[in-house]
């Protein structure tokens, strides 16, 4: 399989470790990724301007349709901003037109069958082979899975998930040998997308998320999103002791066999620290 | 006080003044950014050294965006350089340091010749990168560096070409160097160097092969000292072509270009400390600062962040590879792009950015999604990225904090009351008109639902307080076509995207995308009153 990798703009500055274990794991699993020079996906200035958001989603989409590949994404916003943007042009003649014609201008075709897939949806949609692939089973670790909005809602647009009751994240934690554990606010959000714009309530909601996912049980907060990640991440600088946020791969790789530095673990990372342990 | 030293006494005042007037400018501007965040281990001084070096002397950065501008560039700096310090300084390097230094003999005309060439060579290539690639976002300061550069070499060939040319500076030569021992020989040295070296004189010339014999023997003992074939001036000899014989216009073509090329000098280096034609300075200098350094690092000094801002070349690599270029595309705001973002961040930082161009450098500094890619491809080796988040930080804590800060500035009643009393209409509508829409809330029963799942909502102790409507009631104002009380309501703004009331909403009311028109619909008005739109 081979698709058009789209990493987003936060992973090379912010969260370069998310796209090393990325890449690993693809790389392993025989995941061709190739990689284009994409854009932004549009999602952060969807606040301020419907058509530089739509536009940004759209330009990526047809970059990787002229590769003739699907894109995928290691990011729950920008995949849900890509959904948004096609179900928007598909939903209002003027924006198509306006969309067609800016494409046209700069020498690209609208993508009209190009497919986007998050992560997570591509590793389900090769579950046997990845459960085939790992070699060291986690047993004895729990985990709480952290699903992240913009992939799950709204579902009519985004067609993830089951909105309310999704399994997705749960079959690709029990692949690894890990046990995803049940918790009331695995769906909620991180609060990632005020940050910056109200961080009183952005830093409410990521706390109570974590004091969430600490009660279940779990060992680790499992992540399959940028933002979430680094909104996670950032709390567990901020306040140590709190459940440790691991990015998917970074587990899943480790479930795999990869040398933790492969995989952009850092000798005191939680997850390294459990796995030495175990 | 003639031309020359009044010309060069001005140029080293504006080049000395300007120079410490923007080496000042780095400590200044560079503190007003931003303190200077945590750091990581450094590399070591002799490897940072090294790999600085290399990156100025092989313009390694710039080899890394495509072969033809470092081609280009490479070119002009190996001709440029030496006609520089060889040439332009002949009287202070060249006179002194070397024995018996002539310009007119040889190897010097040759060479002055071909650093000409190859210089003009380059600076071809690097015209033809910028009109190929960079048209659109070239200003007059990207022509002038060029056209400054290029007029000074092709004046120097004509000044040159009409010196060989000049009656006048042969008669100037042998008035003071040769004197005329019998009748004949002034003759026949003329005829000897209007053949073999080109000058042109009014009178005719004989071309006997005796009197030839003869001009060169005198040439021999009074001339060949100083003065090489001009043949071997082979771009300039070659230019005399161009003139044709019957025009005797060399002594008044040589003091014009001598005027043209003199000036053209002392412009370039009176300039130096202006705009982009300060890059040799201040992007040679970033380059060895920044020691090989592609990643981005929070601990950059102040001094280096004033000298990063310096440092642009105008090259336009970060603008063409930038991550919201496409988003520049629509909103059409220049400060969306690095590289005139980074000009008006320096304006600003030295307290010389209009308040409208204020706005603009704000809205691009937050649409900015801080990814690296202008830092990477960058040819002077800017950490364009601390310089971006440090300065985002900066025009927050001046109370500039975008969009939201600036809704944050008012109440809800306040934004209220002034959009109010606009014709609705004239509030305007985005988007997909959603809010505009009655069929949008035609099933909106005042369930509670999206109030209900809001996770904004949960955890807001008072809710009324901090968040001044909740979502049912946003949807409720909306339907009576109350749109301005809604704009400003925290509920909008403090919105976490989350989507669950949408999701949730038993009768399909879109309330997340309602929110997020609402927030467009105010971004909109914002750029309206700042005069962007």
């Amino acid at each position: 399989m081979k698709y058009a990798y789209f990493p987003g703009c936060k992973i090379a500055h912010h969260l370069p470790d998310y796209g090393i274990s990325v890449e690993a794991v693809c790389a392993h699993l025989g995941l061709e990724l190739v990689k284009p020079e994409f854009t932004c996906c549009g999602y952060p200035v969807r606040h301020e301007s419907r058509d530089a958001s739509v536009y940004s989603a759209l330009r990526n989409l047809a970059l990787a349709a002229s590769l003739g590949l699907d894109l995928m994404t290691p990011c729950k916003c920008c995949f849900g901003n890509f959904q948004q943007a096609r179900h928007q042009v598909d939903h209002d003649e003027k924006l198509m037109y306006r969309m067609k014609n800016m494409l046209k201008e700069d020498g690209l075709d609208f993508p009209a069958t190009t497919r986007v897939r998050h992560l997570l949806q591509v590793l389900d949609d090769n579950l046997p082979s990845v459960a085939g692939a790992v070699r060291r089973p986690l047993r004895n670790l729990k985990i709480a899975c952290h699903y992240g909005c913009h992939a799950l809602r709204p579902e009519n647009i985004t067609h993830f998930d089951d909105p309310l009751a999704p399994t997705i994240f749960e079959r690709l934690i029990a692949v690894t040998g890990a046990t995803a554990l049940p918790w009331d606010l695995r769906l909620e959000c991180c609060g990632y997308p005020l940050r910056g714009r109200d961080d009183a309530i952005a830093d409410l909601l990521v706390a109570k998320k974590l004091a969430g996912a600490e009660a279940s049980g779990a060992n680790v907060l499992a992540t399959a999103c940028t933002y979430c990640q680094l909104q996670f991440g950032a709390e567990n600088t901020k306040r140590p002791g709190t459940i440790p946020a691991v990015p998917y791969p970074q587990i899943l790789g480790l479930a795999l066999g990869l040398d933790p530095d492969d995989l952009g673990i850092l000798p005191g990372d939680a997850v390294a620290s459990w796995f030495e342990n175990a | 006080m003639d031309f020359f030293s009044i010309g060069l006494t001005l140029a080293c005042i504006s080049a000395v003044g300007g120079i410490l007037w923007r080496v000042r400018g780095w400590r200044t501007r560079g503190a007003a950014v931003a303190k200077p965040g945590p750091g990581g281990p450094r590399q070591g001084t002799f490897r940072a050294v090294w790999r600085g070096l290399a990156d100025l002397v092989f313009l390694r950065r710039t080899l890394r965006q495509g072969f033809l501008r470092w081609s280009g560039h490479m070119l002009l700096v190996l001709g440029f350089l030496p006609l520089l310090v060889l040439h332009s300084m002949d009287g202070v390097v060249t006179r002194p340091l070397i024995a018996g230094y002539e310009p007119t003999l040889d190897p010097w005309q040759f060479l002055r010749n071909l650093f000409g060439l190859i210089s003009v060579f380059g600076l071809i290539l690097l015209f033809w990168n910028r009109c190929r690639k960079l048209k659109k976002l070239s200003v007059a300061q990207d022509w002038a560096l060029l056209a400054v550069v290029f007029g000074l070499l092709i004046s120097g060939f004509f000044l040159e070409s009409f010196k060989i040319m000049s009656p006048g500076d042969f008669t100037r030569m042998t008035d003071e160097y040769f004197v005329e021992e019998e009748p004949g020989e002034l003759i026949s040295l003329k005829a000897y160097w209007a053949k073999e070296n080109g000058v042109r004189f009014r009178e005719f010339m004989p071309t006997a092969p005796e009197m030839m014999e003869f001009g060169a023997e005198l040439h021999e003992d009074h001339c060949a000292g100083c003065h090489a074939p001009t043949s071997s001036a082979f771009v300039s000899r070659t230019m005399t072509a161009l003139v044709p014989a019957s025009r005797h216009i060399a002594d008044q073509g040589r003091d014009l270009f001598w005027h043209v090329h003199v000036g053209l000098a002392f412009l370039g280096l009176g300039l130096l400390p202006w705009g982009k034609f300060f890059h040799p300075v201040a992007t040679g200098a970033n380059l060895l600062a920044r020691g090989g350094h592609v990643n981005s690092r929070a601990d950059t000094p102040p001094l280096s962040r004033g000298l990063g801002l310096d440092a642009c070349t105008r090259c336009g690599q970060c603008s063409l590879h930038c991550s919201v270029a496409p988003i520049h595309r629509v909103m059409g705001n220049a400060d969306i792009l690095p590289m005139d973002k980074l000009s008006d961040l320096r304006r600003y930082l030295g307290g010389r950015l209009s308040p409208a161009r204020t706005g603009a450098l704000t809205e691009g500094s937050h649409i900015c999604t801080e990814c690296l890619r202008c830092t990477e491809v960058c040819s002077a080796g800017i950490d364009l990225q601390d310089l971006w988040m440090a300065s985002k930080k900066a025009l927050t804590e001046a109370g500039r904090a975008g969009v939201d800060g600036e809704i944050r500035k008012r109440t809800a009643g306040e934004w209220s009351k002034e959009l109010g009393s606009r014709d609705l209409g004239r509030i305007g509508s985005t988007g997909a008109g959603l809010a505009d829409r009655a069929e949008s809330f035609w099933g909106c029963v005042q369930c509670t639902t999206c109030t209900g799942v809001c996770p904004v909502v949960a955890v807001s102790e008072d809710p009324s307080r901090d968040l001044d409507l909740a979502p049912q009631q946003i949807m409720n104002l909306l339907r009576m076509g109350l749109k301005a009380q809604t704009l400003g309501a925290r509920m909008v703004w403090s919105c976490t995207t989350c989507y669950k009331c949408q999701e949730h909403c038993p009768q399909g009311v879109p309330v997340a995308d309602i929110l997020y028109e609402l927030r467009q619909l105010g971004a909109e008005i914002l750029r309206k009153k700042e005069g962007r739109s």
